[in-house]
């Protein structure tokens, strides 16, 4: 499952000052394997001042056109692996890649005849864009109304492809922009031409204005919300305000920014693992997480994100108490059935005893 | 005598096929419970709350427009003992409740609550919702500003029924336009007619008899450049205006022209979409022609026109204008023939009601034991012979499922 293939890097572009789109060579006989749907990520494995790490980033490529897997990353401050990736990768260079996975995604059919809202703050416009012009190319009939916020004019991502879409698309496809730091420019002194942004964030007030000016025609509306932290609960917000059911509504979180409160997690608790079929008895140690003690002692349990978002390294819980960091994949009734993210669990009993499916 | 009946043929049907209750059921079940269904304009449903229910073959139907502005529909028929929940137009909120003894749903149809569920309803446990006493779902959607519903929540796509049509039919933006009626609350034509549905559908799309029947009356179209055709199940109709309208259609139209209709585009576009709904798309009017079966021999036409979003004021200079131009002293509103034009329809000058006329005395001639189809002209009268295939397929294809 967590199998790494090693892909080629075949192009590096520079999307905005803080990001860069890096496109990877497919070989022919893994086709299948690396085969996605709209909204899925892959996940990339490098090995930084000695550490493994892994990260997950969102395919802004569209499956159904006969391109290179794409994926736009933005530097995070003092991000370890996506400053790494600005920094370093060049053309030529070879990354550990795992093949898409995740439950973000449209699922796009050719028959379909729907409305498309798509909510992307910052770098969350990666699955959004991919969903688009799937959507776009493959629904000759769909409409996408999308809302997009960002800082400023110069951090807009793929600012040039959206507004192609535009030209070619606008009879079904529109596209606001919000910015919550525009800047002021010399040109604006004389430059009366209507506004091309709104200003302020992606936030309750600006969703509802955007749902009210923007009526669905096709009746059959999903709604898709991609970007950091606060950005995709006030969205989700706002849309059961006004009574959108969640079963109509998609989210992806890109982790990060969690406040995470401190708990007293147990030093040194015994750890039973039943992993790949074996049993594994270990200890974690102070400050480790389950995944973490796992990995350090050269085991191999399943995980991509370790954000606590994908819910790769799922878990049951069958003996003892874990506090979870940061659970944002499992819902209520897997909680209760048992299930613990491993990447986000630290033990707060002595003995901890878990099973890996 | 009751087997030389039903072996009788109108084109592709059977004659039984317009006169049995049996027919009529097969129908109600095969046809008119299995397709989209006119529900009305979307204005009908405009704000967050607002409803409507609507008759879909065996199934009564309600749509009801939430904040978000999405569309629900569902079955309007109580999970508890079968009451209907809506009745026609009004106000309603973020539920659903059945008056009967007050079941409550929320938008989604979910049941929400029960009175007195502890203890009149113990075998109902954990949450309501996950009880299986939901409403049943439907579907609902919109095609050129019009509602349609479907009994089946997974329903094709409104799209995949109408888009291929869709190129074929007029260029009117629809959602333009405005409703034009004498009354606030009545359409402009409703009217039980005594024949069956399809017979009127047939006389709809019946091009043979416009030179004819109504030769003094729609003879500003020229019935000679007709062009018509199927896609699917649907059928299209396009015909200009005869060429001294056509000259002058701006100052000679009695209505201000529909201004989406780009000028080389201008003619009257009467498709009929499969089953029951016409449209009739002309030059400075836009109409719904909407057929209920009511029984074998009874069907209700209901007609909706719409016209463009104008002042009464420019209304009034066109009908001033349109009203002295010379093209009206040979086009339209005579009567085929001469005679009292409030008893005979032939001499009204109307040509609905020489339709309705032609079309009930047709089937008063389906009980005669000499009744046949006397010989089908080949290119004025193919698409009768057409929709009667399609009716039948129709039921076939439906009735193995
Ligand atoms: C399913 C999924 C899809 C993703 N897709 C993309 C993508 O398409 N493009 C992309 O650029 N990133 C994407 N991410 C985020 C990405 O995986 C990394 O989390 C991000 O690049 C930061 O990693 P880092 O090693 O640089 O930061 P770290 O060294 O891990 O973290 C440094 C600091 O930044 C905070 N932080 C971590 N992630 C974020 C974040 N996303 N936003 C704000 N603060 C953060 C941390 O809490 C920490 O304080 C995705 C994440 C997930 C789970
Ligand atoms: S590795 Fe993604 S949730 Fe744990
Ligand atoms: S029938 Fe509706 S509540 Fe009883
Ligand atoms: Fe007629």
């Amino acid at each position: 499952m967590s199998t790494f293939y090693n892909l080629k890097v075949i192009d590096v572009v520079q999307e905005t000052s803080e990001s860069v789109v890096i496109a990877f060579d497919v070989p022919y006989e893994l086709y299948e394997t690396f085969d996605y749907k709209p909204g899925q990520y892959v996940t990339l494995k490098f090995n930084i001042n000695g550490e493994e790490v892994r990260r997950s980033y969102s395919l802004c490529s569209s499956p159904v056109l006969e391109e290179p897997l794409r994926i736009g990353v933005k530097r995070v401050k003092d991000g370890l692996v996506s400053n790494y990736i600005n920094d370093n990768i060049r053309p030529g260079d070879f990354i550990e890649v795992m093949p898409a996975d995740g439950r973000f995604y449209a699922d796009v059919k050719k028959s379909n005849y729907k409305t498309y809202y798509l909510f992307a703050a910052g770098s969350g416009i990666t699955p959004i864009l991919s969903i688009l012009r799937t959507v776009l190319v493959t629904e000759e009939r769909s409409y996408v109304y999308m809302f997009y916020g960002n800082k400023s004019e110069e951090t807009i991502m793929f600012k040039k492809e959206l507004d192609t879409l535009l030209q070619d698309y606008g009879d079904r496809f529109i596209l606001e922009h919000t910015l919550s730091r525009p800047k002021a420019k010399w040109s604006d002194l004389w430059n009366t031409k209507q506004e091309e942004y709104r200003k302020g964030r992606v936030d309750e007030k600006s969703i509802t204005w955007f749902i009210n000016e923007y009526p669905l025609y096709a009746q059959n509306a999903e709604y898709y919300i991609c970007g950091p932290g606060a950005m995709i609960a006030n969205t989700e917000k706002a849309l059961q305000q006004i009574d959108v059911p969640s079963s109509r509504i998609y989210k992806e979180s890109f982790g990060g920014k969690v406040v995470q409160q401190e708990v007293a997690a147990i030093a040194n608790a015994a750890l039973n693992a039943r992993l790949n079929g074996k049993s594994i008895t270990t200890t974690i140690p102070q400050g480790k997480t389950i995944l973490r003690a796992l990995i350090d002692q050269k085991y191999n349990p399943p995980y991509s994100c370790e954000g606590g978002v994908c819910s790769t390294c799922k878990c049951k819980l069958k003996e003892g108490k874990v506090h979870m960091h940061n659970n944002l994949s499992l819902d209520e009734e897997e909680v209760a059935a048992g299930y613990i993210l491993s990447c986000q669990s630290v033990p707060m009993s002595d003995k901890v005893t878990i099973e890996y499916s | 005598m009751s087997t030389t009946k039903n072996t009788k043929m109108m084109h592709a049907l059977p004659v039984a096929a317009y006169t049995s209750q049996e027919w009529f059921d097969k129908e109600m079940e095969l046809i008119f419970s299995k397709t989209w269904q006119f529900a009305g304009f979307i204005e009908d449903v405009a704000e967050a709350g607002d409803y409507i229910s609507v008759q879909a073959g065996l199934n009564n139907i309600f749509i009801i427009k939430g904040r978000d502005g999405r569309l629900r529909a569902f079955h309007n028929m109580c999970r508890h003992r079968g009451t209907q929940l809506l009745r026609a137009i009004g106000k309603g909120k973020k539920a659903i409740t059945c008056p009967y003894h007050d079941w409550t749903y929320d938008l989604e149809g979910k049941l929400i609550s029960i009175p007195k569920k502890e203890e009149e309803f113990p075998q109902l446990k954990g949450e309501l919702h996950q009880c299986d006493l939901n409403l049943h779902e439907a579907s609902v959607d919109i095609f050129k500003g019009m509602l349609f519903v479907h009994p089946d929540k997974d329903a094709p796509s409104i799209m995949e029924y109408f888009g291929e049509v869709e190129p074929y039919l007029g260029p009117h933006i629809v959602e333009e336009l405005v409703e034009y009626s004498e009354s606030e609350t009545e359409p402009v034509y409703a009217k039980e007619i005594n024949a069956n549905w399809k017979i009127i559908v047939e006389n709809y799309i019946d091009h043979y008899h416009l030179a004819h029947l109504h030769e003094g009356t729609l003879n500003m179209y020229d019935h000679a450049k007709a062009e018509f055709g199927w896609i699917g199940p649907h059928y299209w109709f396009y015909e200009p205006l005869v060429p001294e309208y056509a000259a002058d259609v701006k100052n000679a139209s009695p209505q201000p022209l529909i201004d989406s209709v780009p000028e080389d585009k201008i003619g009257a576009y009467v498709p009929w979409l499969f089953p029951n709904i016409g449209l009739s798309e002309g030059e400075s009017t836009w109409s719904t022609f909407h057929v209920t079966p009511l029984a074998p021999d009874r069907t209700l036409v209901v007609i909706r026109s719409k016209v463009m979003n104008v002042s009464e004021w420019e209304f009034t200079k066109q009908y001033t204008k349109s009203s002295m131009h010379k093209v009206w002293k040979h086009y339209g509103n005579k009567g085929k023939y001469e005679g009292d034009p409030e008893t005979d329809p032939m001499a009204s000058g109307d040509f609905m009601a020489e339709d309705v006329y032609a079309c009930e005395q047709q089937q008063k001639s389906l009980q005669s034991p000499l009744f046949s189809v006397g010989a089908q002209a080949q290119r004025g009268e193919y698409a009768i012979y057409k929709f009667q295939s399609v009716v039948k397929e129709w039921m076939e294809k439906h009735q193995d499922k």
